[in-house]
């Protein structure tokens, strides 16, 4: 081999190492571009979309308001109405209705051995599981051990007992809940809450028991006071 | 030349009018893959564009209305005591959109080692609750007394019913309105280390918040008022 003759091998081969890079190079740049732009511009739209739909719900209301204005109704007929359905709403008024009664209790039998003790009991979460799943199913109305549960409910385990609307609540936990009884069952059947009770129930003996009634009356819960909340008008 | 050359000659020759074509064939793909997606950005600029001309006709159909109940309200000259009573009982029941002192707590569970859960979530909305929060949102979802949180398929958190991921920035967002020195201990102590120990990051503001109103409905077909005689 001469030195000519090598030296065009080797630019050969360098012209030949060049183009594969940019090839390379050209594939990776293909698929990463347009999907790097799609994926900004989603987010963004779903949020308009989103708020898009709660305007227009909003609206929807304000028009219904505003046509019952129209048509002329007496205003303290109006307002009255509109205090019944606010109440009715916040969980202030007792109500009745077909539903459900979970019965939820610790366990008789102590853990022996390797067993955790722990598992024997009923736990703030096991509740607010359950509430979660009946909410889920449609409750319109859920009640616990006399306690409604509104919009401020807390179910706070504070050591030997659960805190609920700052009031000290101890097993056995009764939960009622008004709505469609197939709804709510099919609910707490769905979500793991209720599966792992009823492990627990075979296993280490807790109580849970539900009951499907044609009558639960759900008490009315207590107005809170605002003192640092104020009323905005929406979108301004 | 040499004999012994002309096979490595050759050889590289193929290689490179392989290279080549490959090339050609590669940089005419990439222009109708870009075309194509140019033709999807166009399409998708639309959407957004549409979907943003919606917005800014009901945003001023929303405040032509506020406008035009105001007016008649004032025309029938309803009771102010009344009104009060209203709107403390639509904040509670989160049909009206609130403002106030509280904090703002934004989670990024992006690098945590396991990512939140919607049961996570539940906890945290009741510490703050526990807390004696007067609204809490989060991701612009007020909570109310019937709102449910629940993992959909195997990533998407439905809260009211609505999907709260996807936000850019920051995962997940929460606003809640009250003592600022109470919900801020609370939140610290009972929720926050516990976040951090598994790599989440956490930061909390104390901040003048807006929590807008609850876009779900409530339905009543089965619970009727009970009527005290």
């Amino acid at each position: 081999m001469n030195k000519k003759e090598r030296s065009l091998l080797t630019f050969a081969s360098m012209l030949l190492g060049f183009l594969f890079i940019i090839l390379l190079k050209t594939q990776e740049v293909t698929g990463s571009q347009a999907v790097l732009q799609e994926k900004t511009a989603m987010p963004s739209l779903m949020q308009t979309e989103q708020e898009n739909q709660q305007l227009s719900g909003e609206n929807e209301k304000l028009q219904l308001e505003l046509a019952k204005y129209a048509e002329g109704q007496s205003s303290t007929k109006l307002a009255n109405e509109q205090l019944q359905d606010a109440k009715m709403k916040a969980g202030m008024i007792e109500v009745s209705g077909p539903g459900l009664r979970i019965t939820l209790d610790d366990s008789k039998r102590v853990a022996i051995g390797q067993e955790d003790p722990m598992l024997f009991l009923i736990h703030e979460q096991y509740i607010r599981g359950i509430f979660n799943a009946l909410w889920n199913g449609g409750a319109e109305a859920i009640a616990i051990n006399g306690q409604r549960v509104t919009t401020n409910t807390e179910v706070y385990c504070s050591g030997s007992y659960i805190q609920i609307n700052g009031t000290r609540q101890m097993p056995p936990y009764v939960i009622e809940a008004i709505g469609d009884e197939s709804n709510l069952s099919g609910a707490l059947n769905f979500y793991g809450i209720w599966i792992e009770l009823g492990d627990l129930q075979k296993q280490n003996g807790l109580t849970r028991k539900p009951e499907v009634l044609s009558k639960v009356v759900i008490p009315a819960g207590s107005l809170r006071d605002y003192h640092f909340a104020e009323p905005v008008k929406e979108g301004t | 030349m040499h004999r012994t050359l002309a096979l490595p000659v050759t050889l590289v020759a193929i290689a490179l009018g392989f290279l080549i074509s490959v090339q050609a064939q590669t940089q005419k793909n990439v222009s109708a893959a870009e075309q194509i997606s140019a033709e999807r950005m166009t399409q998708m600029k639309s959407v957004v564009s549409n979907s943003q001309a919606q917005n800014t006709k009901l945003q001023q159909e929303h405040s032509s209305l506020l406008k035009q109940l105001d007016v008649a309200r004032k025309q029938v000259g309803t009771d102010p005591q009344l009104l009060a009573q209203l709107a403390q009982l639509q904040m509670l029941d989160g049909t009206q959109a609130v403002a106030g002192p509280g904090i703002q707590i934004s989670i990024d569970d992006r690098k945590a080692t396991f990512p939140l859960y919607a049961e996570d979530i539940a906890t945290m909305i009741n510490t703050l609750k526990f807390a004696g929060a007067e609204a809490i949102s989060i991701n612009g979802q007020r909570i109310v007394s019937s709102t449910d949180i629940v993992l959909s398929g195997s990533s998407n958190i439905l809260v009211n019913g609505e999907p709260i991921n996807g936000a850019p920035g920051i995962p997940y967002e929460l606003n809640a309105i009250g003592n600022q020195d109470t919900l801020y201990d609370y939140f610290s102590k009972l929720e926050a280390t516990t976040l951090k120990q598994n790599s989440i990051t956490v930061s909390i503001a104390r901040k003048t918040l807006r929590i807008p109103s609850y876009n779900g409905t409530y339905t009543f077909k089965n619970a009727v008022p009970v009527i005290v005689p």
